[in-house]
């Protein structure tokens, strides 16, 4: 019985071991190439182990490749502003739809979820339009022609997306988990619904405000496809995961001229995913709760 | 819910449950409405207004640049039935299902064994859902390097190893392969770690009393817990499914689409239409076409679910 109990558990860690190891191969093969020389990484075989670390894959990114300083800055000020403005509209939003009693209340909440049964394409290709035909921008007269509107251009990259249906309903989830005597006792004490709000419900948010923070930081770091889309023509305003997939794309689509230098856009992209990576590994509880919040409760 | 009782459930439930029982306040009537004017002027502008402007061009001919849209009545839908356009709708479909499939079982499979209270639960876990957290664009770009004809990661450690390389993108065969295993890659992670979620609500005591009543592991597992987890493995399969429709950096990066569209999925071909094409009209009608099967497939599977339920 022991002996069998025994086999159960050695079965059980070796096949989450194996699966493991597999879902991680891909990643720890390219980093370990990231610290090959071109040289090496010619005779490299299905367990690439680098002689030495070394660095001239990084160095020469960090160099300045692209306009990577350039792109981190970018994507950090996206985050930020995605961060504060949809964090502010969501907090609202839940708290109208969790605390407060009007007419129409479910009416409007469902109008403001509705959105997310579609599928992005849909409000994608018209907000580009949108956004190209917009009176008055980049070159374009009265009625939207003649320019390029906000495509290629900083407001195509901070317009959409400030109201967002899934955080309204997360903040109004988190709302519920507060016990409301903590706001009467205020309104007792004549405190305004801001007041409130500021200085009550903020500090106690504080968990679900963390897990906004962290998956807007990840989705807004990896964020590609938007970006590809409205700027794709401006490098000087692209995000670093748009930036450094140009850079591996580019590279790697002249092999006539030499074959590209395949450690060094590895080392791209090692560079590009090590953020979130770590970011995950350091706060994975938030990351597993977050995951499960949107899922079971939602 | 008797009145008697709406006291407490101000505390934690969302819904009155009749308004006549309900009592609206003017106070917050106002602060409501104050708070949310601005919000829904925004949502209607960039969301509600281009669901409709997308419904509109889907019957227009527009090349989005230039003039204005021209009415251009069914063609555009009528061109889905032409092709390459059904080609792209099944591929799209079969990426989408065996994806889900395989996702679905393999990360059950993963989160019973992760909940067998095992050591170094978060050890194993974060194998597992780190691909998720990554970029799909670097790491399908980074999937078209491991593949690159010549010199590609694969091609070399095949070569150094005496064994013939291979010239993946020729082959459909190949690169549905290599689409579908990264699709799963990215997305297992995340599907194991709502499973585990799931199996964690389960009440252990419902467990010893089928211990009691003399249920084996496996009995257990087919009367206890896969019922009990029905509200979670829907979940998990209507938003796999959705998800698994809108693939597109995957398809981007790594196949483009070919060899000749074998690989081609409608998101693909709706940014091209738009993008390359400039022709807003079929991209658009692309998009409602994409929502609806969307929404059935969604409402189909709600209702299967539901139909076993009332069995």
């Amino acid at each position: 019985m022991k002996t069998q109990r025994y086999l159960q558990r050695l079965f059980i860690h070796g096949v989450l071991l194996v699966g493991g190891v597999a879902m991680m191969y891909p990643l720890l093969f390219a980093l370990a190439v990231s610290f090959m020389t071109e040289a090496e990484y010619s005779q490299v075989s299905w367990l690439p182990l680098p002689r030495h670390l070394y660095l001239g894959n990084y160095f020469q990114l960090f160099a300045g490749a692209g306009n990577i300083w350039l792109w981190a800055f970018n994507t950090l000020f996206r985050i930020a502003w995605y961060i504060i403005v949809p964090g502010a509209t969501s907090i609202l939003g839940g708290y109208v739809f969790a605390r407060l009693r009007f007419r129409g209340r479910n009416l409007v909440f469902i109008f403001l979820l509705s959105a997310l049964l579609l599928p992005g394409i849909v409000f994608q290709v018209p907000s580009y339009v949108m956004l190209a035909r917009w009176p008055l921008a980049g070159g374009n007269n009265l009625i939207g022609l003649g320019g390029s509107g906000f495509i290629n251009e900083w407001p195509a990259l901070l317009i959409p997306g400030l109201v967002n249906s899934y955080y309204i309903f997360f903040f109004r989830q988190s709302f519920y988990a507060i016990p409301i005597d903590y706001e009467e006792a205020a309104r007792v004490d004549g405190a305004t619904t801001f007041q409130i709000l500021r200085l009550i419900y903020l500090p106690m948010l504080g968990p679900a405000i963390a897990v906004m923070v962290i998956f807007q930081s990840v989705a807004l770091w990896n964020d590609y496809v938007w970006p590809w889309i409205a700027v794709g023509g401006n490098p000087n305003v692209w995000p670093v995961a748009l930036g450094f997939q140009q850079i591996m794309a580019s590279s790697y689509k002249v092999p006539g001229v030499g074959i590209a230098n395949y450690p060094f856009l590895l080392t791209v992209a090692m560079v590009a995913s090590m953020p979130p990576v770590l970011l995950f590994l350091f706060l994975q509880r938030y990351f597993v709760e977050g995951v499960q919040g949107f899922g079971i409760k939602g | 819910m008797t009145r008697f009782s709406s006291g407490k459930r101000r505390v934690n439930s969302p819904l009155p449950s009749g308004s006549s029982q309900w009592h609206y306040s003017r106070e917050h009537t106002r602060t409501a409405w104050i708070i949310l004017t601005p919000i829904l002027i925004y949502y209607i502008i960039f969301a509600i207004f281009p669901v409709l402007a997308n419904t509109y061009l889907s019957f227009m001919k527009w090349n989005g640049i230039t003039g204005l849209p021209v009415w251009n009545g069914l063609d555009n839908y009528v061109r889905y039935f032409y092709p390459p356009y059904p080609q792209i709708i099944l591929n799209t479909f079969i990426f989408a299902l065996t994806t889900m499939f395989i996702q679905v079982i393999l990360g059950f499979g993963m989160a019973l064994l992760l909940n067998q209270k095992v050591r170094g639960l978060g050890f194993y876990r974060s194998m597992w859902y780190i691909p998720t957290i990554t970029s799909t664009a670097i790491m399908a770009q980074m999937v078209s390097i491991f593949i690159s004809p010549y010199g590609g990661v694969v091609n070399n450690v095949l070569s150094n190893m005496g064994m013939p390389i291979v010239i993946w993108q020729t082959s459909p065969f190949w690169m549905r392969l290599i689409i579908i295993l990264f699709s799963l890659w990215r997305g297992v992670g995340g599907t194991m770690v709502l499973f585990l979620a799931g199996l964690q609500g389960i009440h252990p005591e419902l467990y010893d009393a089928a211990k009691v009543d003399g249920a084996n592991g496996w009995q257990q597992l087919r009367y206890l817990t896969i019922p009990l987890l029905k509200p979670t493995t829907l979940f998990i399969i209507v938003t796999n499914i959705i998800g698994g429709f809108q693939i597109f950096e995957a398809v981007q990066l790594i196949s483009k689409g070919g060899p000749f569209n074998q690989t081609n999925v409608m998101l693909l071909q709706i940014y091209s239409d738009a993008f390359t094409n400039s022709d807003f009209g079929t991209a658009s009608s692309g998009a409602t076409i994409m929502a609806l099967l969307l929404l059935g497939a969604s409402i189909v599977m709600i209702r299967l679910m539901s139909q076993e339920d009332a069995k």
